[in-house]
């Protein structure tokens, strides 16, 4: 599908949506981005015949910045070839999450079960030298005592100041809580820093400001009222705030966020208390103490309706020319690219 | 290409296999030539891949890799079961189980969210955890309660070599199968526990 745009110049406001292709799979969800060389997107995201399917695989897809199209998806992990790997039996495979390390390497990280549901799953990763042209063999984190299960990943991984890899995580088998895990240089857990604790907070999202300074975002899934939960951290990540509810809803849903270079802080969340009907902008100047609604991407009257209206999981980064890009489940059967500029996010009320 | 962290894992999941099935069919009953010959049918079931895995990698798919304690008590019981001679003293034992009871206590249920505190990140290289692992160590030598030593000695061995994927000691020292074994033979009468590992070791 062309790119639907309301703008083209870097000086003027562009505002660009698309699908993405995906031309097997019924259902597709958690979608996950990184800038790559050649002025390109590289994108991953589960999808099968259902959620949970045996046939559920990793696929990915090439974005061309310049020409604004992706290429046709291609699967980058399968189950078997992760059982393979692994060398055990492996269920199902769920969220994907792309980032860089220290080195400038790709990092994919991907949830895998092995019994049970997603409160038995584990991360794995895999390590590109050639910005994703090729992968190495899947390696297994290990970052739970008990069986090595209930770990999960969704939030955008970060490098620490000392060059250990970041990786944001949650577990939801008896307590749903978050956690940040300090990976070395061949993607070993070294260390791990509690984000929240007890039954009702998932899926950090960690936003740095500094080399000391960061905010993290989290899902909610306790008893209402339903808000976004925050921690912050003043001191490079060792030590963090207690988690607390902010004013913005969360209908227990992911949420993308990231810091603008110059700023401001953008959120990418579903604006209602009950449902992901709607998938809505959030930005905050003085990072993420007032927020204010810039943009509805999904919900409004003008916006065409998926046939399962759910706008959920939203990924946000920036590209280094400036350009935003929001990737979402799109009615549980698409992923939808947004893409917009500066120019068109100064220009919302 | 299989990697060391994985063989190392599949060994430990294989052993732990091979003690149940000898515990299990009562191994050292049969002849000497007898066990050695279902040793190591057995052995070769356990290890060798069919459909892609391993019994030994579907173990090791719900498991996880082995601590050192649940190590120690399978070889223990392979060993058993094989020569027909125990290894490991009840007093041993008993000393082990009520150490493993209570690091369970202590791990499990924080490790799983139930407040801030976490104390599997201890095993990331704290010096109060080494410190206390240390003295636990020394205290237990010095009351020759050689089975813990052991364990732990064999645990920091592994750790330090980096025999599995974890960089964490805990899961060098301790997981649920021994801790739920240690529990079992403290909380249960004598005669109602029967597990393999009880039986043989």
């Amino acid at each position: 599908m062309p790119p639907q745009t309301a703008g083209a110049s870097a000086a003027t406001p562009r505002y660009e949506t698309q699908l993405l292709p995906n031309s097997t799979a019924q259902s597709v969800h958690s979608a996950t981005a990184a800038e790559i060389s050649g002025g390109r997107l590289v994108a991953f995201w589960y999808g099968g015949s259902r959620e949970g399917a045996p046939d559920v695989a990793i696929y990915t897809s090439v974005y061309s910045l310049k020409e604004g199209t992706w290429s046709p998806e291609r699967a980058a992990m399968t189950r078997e070839l992760a059982q393979r790997h692994l060398q055990r039996y492996i269920r199902k495979l769920g969220n994907p999450v792309v980032g860089r390390d220290s080195k400038g390497r790709l990092c994919l990280y991907f949830v895998s079960v092995s019994v049970g549901g997603w409160a038995g799953s584990a991360v794995n990763l895999m390590v590109s030298e050639d910005e994703g042209e090729t992968w190495s063999p899947p390696r297994r984190l290990v970052a739970s005592p008990f069986f090595n299960i209930s770990t999960l990943v969704k939030g955008v991984p970060l490098v620490f100041s000392d060059g250990a890899a970041g990786l944001p995580a949650y577990h939801e088998l008896l307590g749903k809580f978050g956690e940040l895990l300090r990976l070395d240089s061949e993607g070993h857990v070294i260390g791990k820093m509690r984000l929240s604790w007890g039954q009702s907070s998932l899926q950090p999202v960690i936003v740095p400001r500094s080399d000391k300074e960061a905010v993290g975002f989290m899902r909610y899934s306790g008893d209402p009222p339903n808000r976004i939960v925050m921690v912050r951290t003043g001191d490079g990540g060792v030590h963090w705030s207690p988690p607390v509810r902010t004013e913005l809803p969360n209908p227990n849903s992911a949420i993308g966020s990231v810091l603008l270079s110059g700023g401001p802080l953008l959120l990418a969340f579903n604006n209602a208390g009950e449902n992901r009907e709607d998938l809505s902008l959030a930005l905050s100047a003085d990072f993420a103490n007032t927020w204010r609604i810039a943009h509805r991407f999904e919900g409004g009257s003008g916006s065409p309706q998926a046939p399962v209206p759910e706008y959920s999981y939203p990924w946000i980064m920036q590209d280094r020319a400036g350009d935003v890009h929001v990737l979402y489940t799109w009615g549980r059967s698409r992923i939808k690219h947004v893409r917009f500029n500066r120019a068109w996010l100064e220009g919302r009320p | 290409m299989i990697s060391a962290n994985t063989i190392a894992g599949l060994f430990g999941c294989g052993l732990l296999g091979l003690a149940a099935v000898a515990t299990a069919i009562r191994l050292r009953r049969l002849p000497v030539r007898a066990r050695y010959a279902v040793t190591l049918a057995a052995a070769l079931a356990v290890f060798v891949p069919i459909g892609g895995l391993s019994i030994a990698a579907c173990v090791r798919s719900v498991t996880g890799d082995l601590s050192a304690a649940t190590l120690v008590l399978a070889g223990a019981a392979c060993f058993t079961q094989l020569t027909g001679r125990t290894l490991i003293e009840p007093r041993d034992k008993h000393a082990l189980c009520w150490l493993f009871a209570l690091a369970a206590a202590f791990l499990y249920p924080f490790a799983l969210g139930w407040t801030r505190f976490d104390p599997y990140a201890l095993g990331f290289g704290s010096v109060e955890f080494i410190t206390a692992l240390l003295l636990i160590t020394l205290a237990a030598w010095v009351a020759r309660l050689n089975l813990i030593v052991l364990v732990v000695v064999v645990a920091v061995l592994a750790f330090l070599g980096g025999a599995y994927e974890s960089r964490n000691l805990w899961d060098y020292l301790i997981d649920p199968l021994v801790s739920v074994y240690a529990l079992i033979r403290l909380l249960a009468p004598r005669s109602v526990y029967s597990s393999p590992l009880s039986r043989s070791a």
